[in-house]
């Protein structure tokens, strides 16, 4: 059925809860009340099409406190195809029911939403912050426009110690914000009975850095690179996925050449991202050789992104309209040797993971997501791809030089650990077969075309596949130089909720392993808070003395602070 | 002067000083070996006694709700337990320091001093991951320590006697028994793996789980302590298995290839596997190990009885 019946479809199945609704290409604006929106939400649902893919929130402005709008907008996505719901709210008490009942994997999201724009959900169960700090300050929401630093100073200097709220008969064993299983901050926290998970919660937002809001302070070209420090590991797709949708709202062409440059580096990263992903995976598992064969194996792929761009992580490919970097033979050859290696090697841990007794025994039958949960529960990317579900936007909805050169998902129905293994060592062939025909069949032509400085007004929904999965832009201009809002939702947030209702029936020591199954990135996901205290204990005492007499009393350090900082430090030995 | 002796015996050699270098010594063949073996450079030979030193002078801090006597204890007791073992065996390839009649039986308890005083020591601390661990360790103690105990009874039974320098002697003028009792071979090698916590049986130790285990609160001294007396665990159990094994302790040259080619061993199959839960321990340790070790008694005893001489 093509989205155009899709759509006409829905119009019909929601039209009594509506006020309006409009048909675009690939897209479906639906308009409706809070009063309303449940209903319309219950209804849609019932016809089964797509899944919640995210949720933005967008303030009108700072012209009016009190009056003016907040607009909640829900995205469902199947394919290409996008079905938004749009709801305005008042400024002044901004209240929309939680769709928490019939679809499940909106809760996340809508506190994300509660925490961050201040729109109050009802019906979302109380609970702990789970984005922002616990000494962030009431009534303070950082991703309205007129948010002001000086109104973000923590209410408290420590917050109140995670996991002390503990039930008399409960053991909860704490995973994190720092602990050897995870690379980034973040916080579990399990109840076990012996060596049983009966309960499973997880704390976010502890490497907030306030991008969202960033962005928009920032000209359309310099929030490129600042897409680009969203991740350390998929750092080019978060920067492609924005250009993506600026180059769309600006109405640029780019350049054949430039787009298959762009997807051959979108391949190479993901072939990065999943050989990391496989010693980490293996690393919980306590298989530590497996994880130094293949960090070593990594080096190869690092290498050659540095040999193309310079860069081992943050690539810097991206410019509006085009690429920076050009691939000629001799580089496409180095990269060709190194995926010659790389495929052999592949084959090789493909084996392991597929063969060797001692580590089936961890993974094989161990944290299944079932094809019900894992659509339920909106999961994306590999994870999905485990449980049979086939979300893969590069097959899709093809974007850059996918079209050219179309990609086979890769499936799996067993909906366990080792599924998830076997997905991302699969898709590593796929990488791997792609690379090497987009640099046997490169078009010729221009590197980039000519970009304008300013975005004419509207907006934007861009959507690529990042190695976890789908990653989800929303892109807004007011006809500016800067954006009016870039809305973020990546893939690691889609994943949590299947994990968190996977883990409760297992043993502790699956527990590490199942989290990582999804390759969580909290990097990735907290990103929309600026966060900076005052005064806080991590402060030089000779900075603070040098600089008591400033009038600035909110902690932002010009460089010849921190240089004298530096300085201080050494002097003093190191401590 | 039989005085004088003996405290060279206790503390310069085979006991003490020497004990203690050389397990450093066996500390660094191993971890360079697994390095190896998992394509790292691994550490420099100095490095196990640069650890040692490190965690000496470090602070040690005490945390608040232990025992404090205990918790300073433990360490203690841990070291000198595998320490005092060391005087029972056929230390350097030369006769045991000490021996008695039954003194097999009493080394084998020696050795599980270690695994005692960890899991007491994790009970000691309010530290979850220390709770964990330590129910671990000591889980995994009551599967292992059967069939080890088993593997080890397997020699002494084919010399008719409980004292080790008699088992010994024994090895030394008959077949290899590596060859005539392989499965209490293999269930005394994988034994003294399960004892020292050494991957896949490092579940009590699980850092991806429960960060350090039994001993995530220990540091500075305390950690110290413990980790020397693993050490010691490890060369006095290898010493033991080889000279009951391998053909027997006679020399020098005879210890460190015997044992060091133990240590390959051990250190190839700490590579190989993913790590065990801690339910799968047990359940291999039940139902293999065990079953294997007694296959290996009976037949020893039936052929006893019959009369063959091995």
């Amino acid at each position: 059925m093509s989205a155009e019946a899709d759509f006409l479809r829905i119009q019909e199945s929601v039209g009594p809860w509506v006020s309006g609704s409009r048909i675009a290409e690939n897209r479906l604006d639906i308009d409706t009340t809070a009063e309303r929106l449940l209903p319309a939400v219950t209804a849609f649902n019932k016809l089964s099409w797509g899944y919640l893919s995210a949720i933005t929130g967008l303030d009108s402005g700072i012209a009016a406190p009190s009056d003016g709008h907040i607009e909640v907008l829900y995205h469902f996505c199947k394919g290409p195809s996008v079905a938004t719901f749009r709801v305005k709210v008042p400024r002044g008490d901004p209240s929309v029911p939680s769709i928490g009942g019939p679809v499940p994997s909106a809760v996340l999201f809508e506190r994300e939403l509660a925490e961050t724009m201040g729109v109050r959900v009802a019906g979302l169960p109380d609970g702990k912050r789970q984005f922002l700090s616990d000494d962030w300050p009431e009534n303070v929401y950082p991703l309205r426009k007129d948010f002001t630093l000086e109104s973000a100073a923590p209410t408290q200097e420590d917050a109140p110690a995670v996991g002390s709220g503990e039930a008399p008969g409960t053991f909860i064993i704490p995973i994190g914000p720092q602990h050897p299983a995870l690379k980034e901050p973040g916080h579990f926290e399990l109840t076990v009975d012996g060596e049983n998970v009966t309960h499973a919660s997880i704390r976010l937002g502890y490497v907030h850095r306030g991008i969202e809001k960033a962005a928009e302070d920032r000209l359309w070209v310099h929030n490129i690179y600042l897409m680009e420090r969203i991740c350390g590991i998929c750092s080019h797709i978060h920067a492609t996925a924005y250009v993506l949708g600026v180059e769309s709202l600006a109405g640029v062409q780019v350049p054949p050449r430039a787009q298959a440059v762009r997807t051959i580096f979108c391949e190479m990263e993901r072939i990065h991202s999943h050989l990391l992903w496989l010693g980490v995976a293996a690393h919980e598992a306590g298989f530590d050789t497996l994880f130094m064969y293949s960090w070593r194996d990594r080096e190869t792929i690092m290498d050659l992104l540095e040999g193309l761009s310079g860069n081992r992580v943050n690539y810097s490919v991206n410019l509006l309209g085009g690429v920076k970097y050009d691939i000629d033979g001799k580089a496409a050859d180095s990269v060709r040797r190194g995926l010659d290696f790389l495929e052999r090697r592949t084959k090789n841990y493909l084996r392991i993971v597929t063969t060797d007794e001692s580590f089936l025994r961890r993974t094989r039958g161990v944290g299944a997501i079932t094809f019900d949960q894992a659509s339920l529960l909106g999961t994306v990317g590999p994870t999905a791809r485990a449980s049979g579900v086939s979300r893969d936007l590069r097959a899709e909805a093809p974007y850059l030089a996918y079209r050219e050169f179309p990609v086979r998902p890769v499936l799996d129905t067993r909906c366990d650990l080792e599924a998830r293994f076997v997905v991302r060592i699969n898709e590593l062939f796929e990488c791997y077969r792609l690379v090497r025909e987009m640099l046997d069949r490169m078009p010729a032509g221009e590197l980039a075309a000519p970009a304008p400085r300013k975005v004419p007004e509207g907006e934007v929904i861009s959507r690529v596949e990042a190695p976890r999965g789908e990653l989800f832009y929303y892109i807004r201009s007011s006809g500016g130089v800067k954006p009016d809002r870039v809305k973020v939702r990546t893939p690691s947030l889609c994943n949590w909720a299947a994990v968190l209702s996977v883990v409760v029936g297992h043993k502790l020591a699956d527990v590490p392993m199942i989290l990582v199954g999804i390759d969580p990135c909290f990097s990735c996901n907290d990103r929309s808070i600026t966060l900076r205290r005052r005064g806080s204990a991590r402060r030089a005492k000779g900075a603070d003395s040098r600089r008591a007499g400033s009038a600035d009393s909110l902690e932002s350090w010009s460089w010849e602070d921190l240089r004298a900082y530096g300085i201080s430090y050494y002097a003093r030995g190191g401590t | 002067m039989s005085v004088v002796l003996a405290l060279v015996a206790l503390v310069i050699f085979p006991g003490g000083l020497f004990v203690i270098l050389g397990s450093l010594a066996y500390e660094y063949v191993d971890r360079k070996l697994v390095a190896r073996f998992q394509n790292r450079v691994g550490p420099r030979w100095f490095q196990p006694l640069a650890d040692l030193v490190k965690l000496l002078v470090k602070e040690e801090i005490v945390p608040v709700g232990v025992n404090r006597g205990l918790f300073n204890g433990l360490p203690l007791a841990a070291l000198a337990g595998s320490l005092t073992a060391a005087l029972y065996v056929p230390m350097a390839g030369l006769a045991p320091a000490w021996g008695f009649r039954g003194d097999l039986v009493v080394t084998v308890y020696l050795l599980m001093m270690m695994t005692l005083c960890i899991g007491l020591a994790g009970a000691n601390t309010q530290d979850r991951f220390s709770l964990i661990g330590s129910t671990r360790a000591l889980t995994q103690l009551f599967s292992y320590e059967a069939p080890f105990l088993l593997a080890l009874l397997g020699p002494a039974i084919a010399a008719g006697t409980w004292r080790i320098s008699e088992v010994n002697a024994y090895a030394r003028e008959h077949l290899w028994m590596i060859v005539t009792q392989p499965l209490g071979f293999l269930v005394a090698l994988i034994g003294l793996m399960g004892k020292l916590e050494l991957p896949p049986f490092d579940a009590p130790e699980a850092e991806t789980e429960i960060v350090s285990g039994a001993l995530t609160e220990y540091s500075g001294r305390g950690l110290a302590f413990f980790r020397l007396g693993r050490d010691v665990e490890l060369l006095v159990g290898l010493t033991l298995i080889s000279a009951f094994y391998l053909g027997g302790l006679g020399n020098p040259l005879h210890f460190i290839l015997k044992t060091l080619a133990l240590l390959f061993v051990t250190a190839g199959l700490q590579s190989l596997f993913a790590r065990l839960r801690i339910d799968q321990t047990v359940g291999l340790w039940w139902r293999a190990g065990a079953v294997l070790a007694l296959v290996q008694l009976l037949v020893l005893i039936v052929l006893k009885i019959l009369g063959v001489r091995l």
